[in-house]
């Protein structure tokens, strides 16, 4: 079967995977605020016959609390259609028998109670915000140092999202930070990382040419996306910005102006 | 050696080749003292920039070694000369010690970002500030990028790794004005009046004192004080001219090798 660009290709979509942050809603103070639209955009996929799964890597929060979150902003979602970096990496740390000196933020350390955490072999960073103090950074630090075979893990290598009151830093900055430092590369656990999609294909029991992306990042959400096999879309909502229509390396199979009108226009193919 | 005239000037680095934090290396007054007997220029280089040109000097003063406030130069001094150049009006991420070398230069309304060693102005609010300018289009210039130095209780970040940071997170290049780059040699060497050839740097950093120095055409020893660690030396290409264990042993070695007699 030929290959269909946007929009066509919607038609014989089987699955869509939907980013969160900047996507469905801006984080912020009080818990941020919905993208307008986006929670009726939600509810029409779910009504569809597609597949939907949502792909974050918020690390600021274990799944439960920011599903917690969404659901309170009136968001249709569950704790199970939610892949995020965290349980990920628990996972990976898990089958190679290593115990993590964290360096992430308070609200992430439950999805770590269960591991190992003494006489740390490595190290891993999420987007740590505020903990991100020079004094953290230089402990994280000092344990690869002191290690023979040092390994950074980052949850996900994004370069900075959208707040309510502006743009800040990812975990993507430090993650370089620390590589310059120690002279080595992180392994990224998340988007873009192509296990972190498959695992989601995997899920959903689709292979990659049936399934899109939406998302605000481009190189992380739709250039991930787009390097598994999966169409990417990317939505000029969060930390979108106009020079992303104009990106060296990733072009999106279709920039949106916000989820509500990626949603109609895949729904109106398939009609 | 073919193509190399003699030595008319050593440039010596400061924290981790002539002392260790307040600690001299044990001999280096009197090795320098025996340098200055031999007809060499002598001139100090650090990217150090936690403290002002008048700090550097109280404490080398204080640890007995014998040095004017014009024979040291430093990477403030070379950032300052840039501002000046394209004059811009910086948010200065430098220790307070360090201010006293930008006295003078206008920072309100700041449309630049400096970052120097300031461990007190790495917090998550001023990296921040100082992204959302550079995003706005602000020129980044870094001091230098020093991945760690070493301090009293072990090895800390430099601010190598935070530049870098910013370079990834706004997708731009800094403007780099400290070792390695050829510019802070040459410059250092100017008022001199000998050209890189005629000139040997001493460092504890591989990469940035002996390979910087080396990239700009003079002779690097490294010594085995500071932060260098085991194997450094192979770090670089070409190598060292020599790796010694301290400051008193290259001088000796300059004594006896390089300089005419």
């Amino acid at each position: 079967m030929a290959d269909r660009g946007w929009p066509g290709c919607a038609a014989s979509l089987k699955g869509v995977i939907l980013d969160m942050c900047g996507v469905l809603y801006d984080s912020g103070e009080g818990g941020g605020v919905a993208i307008p639209g986006s929670i009726e955009a939600v509810n029409k996929l779910k009504a569809s016959d597609l597949q939907l799964r949502f792909c974050t890597n918020e690390t600021q929060a274990s799944r439960e609390k920011f599903v917690a979150k969404l659901q309170k902003l009136g968001f249709d979602i569950l704790v199970s259609e939610v892949f995020s970096p965290a349980p990920a990496a628990v996972a990976v740390l898990r089958e190679r028998g290593l115990r993590p000196h964290l360096l992430v933020y308070d609200g992430l350390l439950p999805e770590f109670d269960s591991v190992d955490k003494t006489n740390p072999n490595c190290v891993v960073i999420g987007d740590a915000a505020e903990q991100f103090t020079y004094q953290n950074l230089n402990n994280a630090f000092r344990v690869l140092t002191g290690l023979e075979k040092p390994v950074l893990f980052s949850l996900g290598q994004g370069k900075y999202y959208k707040e309510t009151d502006g743009l800040k830093l990812d975990v993507g900055p430090y993650m370089k930070a620390l590589e310059y430092a120690c002279d080595l590369k992180a392994e990224v656990v998340g988007k873009p990382s192509p296990t972190f999609f498959q695992s989601v294909l995997n899920d959903m029991g689709l292979q990659p040419h049936e399934a899109l992306m939406i998302g605000d990042d481009l190189v992380n959400d739709v250039g991930g996306a787009q390097h598994c096999g999966m169409k990417g879309i990317q939505v000029r909502t969060g930390k979108y910005r106009p020079s992303d229509e104009r990106h060296s390396t990733v072009t999106a199979d279709s920039t949106v102006d916000n989820l509500a009108q990626a949603v109609d226009t895949i729904l109106n193919q398939r009609l | 050696m073919a193509g190399r005239r003699a030595l008319k000037a050593v440039l010596i680095d400061l924290s981790g080749t002539l002392h260790v934090e307040d600690t001299a290396v044990p001999g280096a007054q009197d090795a320098l003292n025996r340098l200055r007997q031999a007809s060499v220029a002598v001139k100090f280089v650090t990217n150090t920039t936690k403290e002002s040109k008048r700090n550097l000097l109280e404490r080398l003063h204080r640890l007995n070694f014998d040095l004017q406030e014009k024979e040291i130069f430093t990477s403030l001094s070379a950032a300052r000369s840039l501002l000046e150049q394209e004059q811009l009006r910086p948010l200065l991420l430098v220790e307070d010690g360090a201010l006293e070398d930008f006295t003078g230069v206008e920072t309100s309304e700041p449309n630049a970002v400096v970052v120097g060693l300031a461990p007190d102005h790495f917090n998550y609010q001023t990296l921040n500030t100082a992204f959302r300018m550079i995003l706005d289009g602000a020129p980044l210039i870094a001091i230098h990028k020093a991945r760690y130095y070493r301090c009293k209780d072990g090895l800390a970040l430099g601010p190598g790794p935070f530049v870098t940071g910013l370079e990834y997170a706004a997708d731009c290049q800094a403007t780099v004005v400290g070792k390695p780059e050829k510019a802070f040699f040459t410059q250092a060497l100017s008022d001199l009046g000998c050209s890189p050839n005629e000139a040997v740097m001493i460092g504890d950093d591989a990469r940035d004192d002996v390979g910087g120095a080396q990239n700009a055409g003079m002779l690097g020893i490294l010594v085995r004080t500071g932060k260098y660690r085991g194997g450094d030396e192979r770090k670089i290409n070409p190598p060292p001219h020599l790796t010694c264990d301290s400051f008193p042993e290259a001088v000796d070695h300059i004594l006896k090798n390089l300089v005419s007699k």
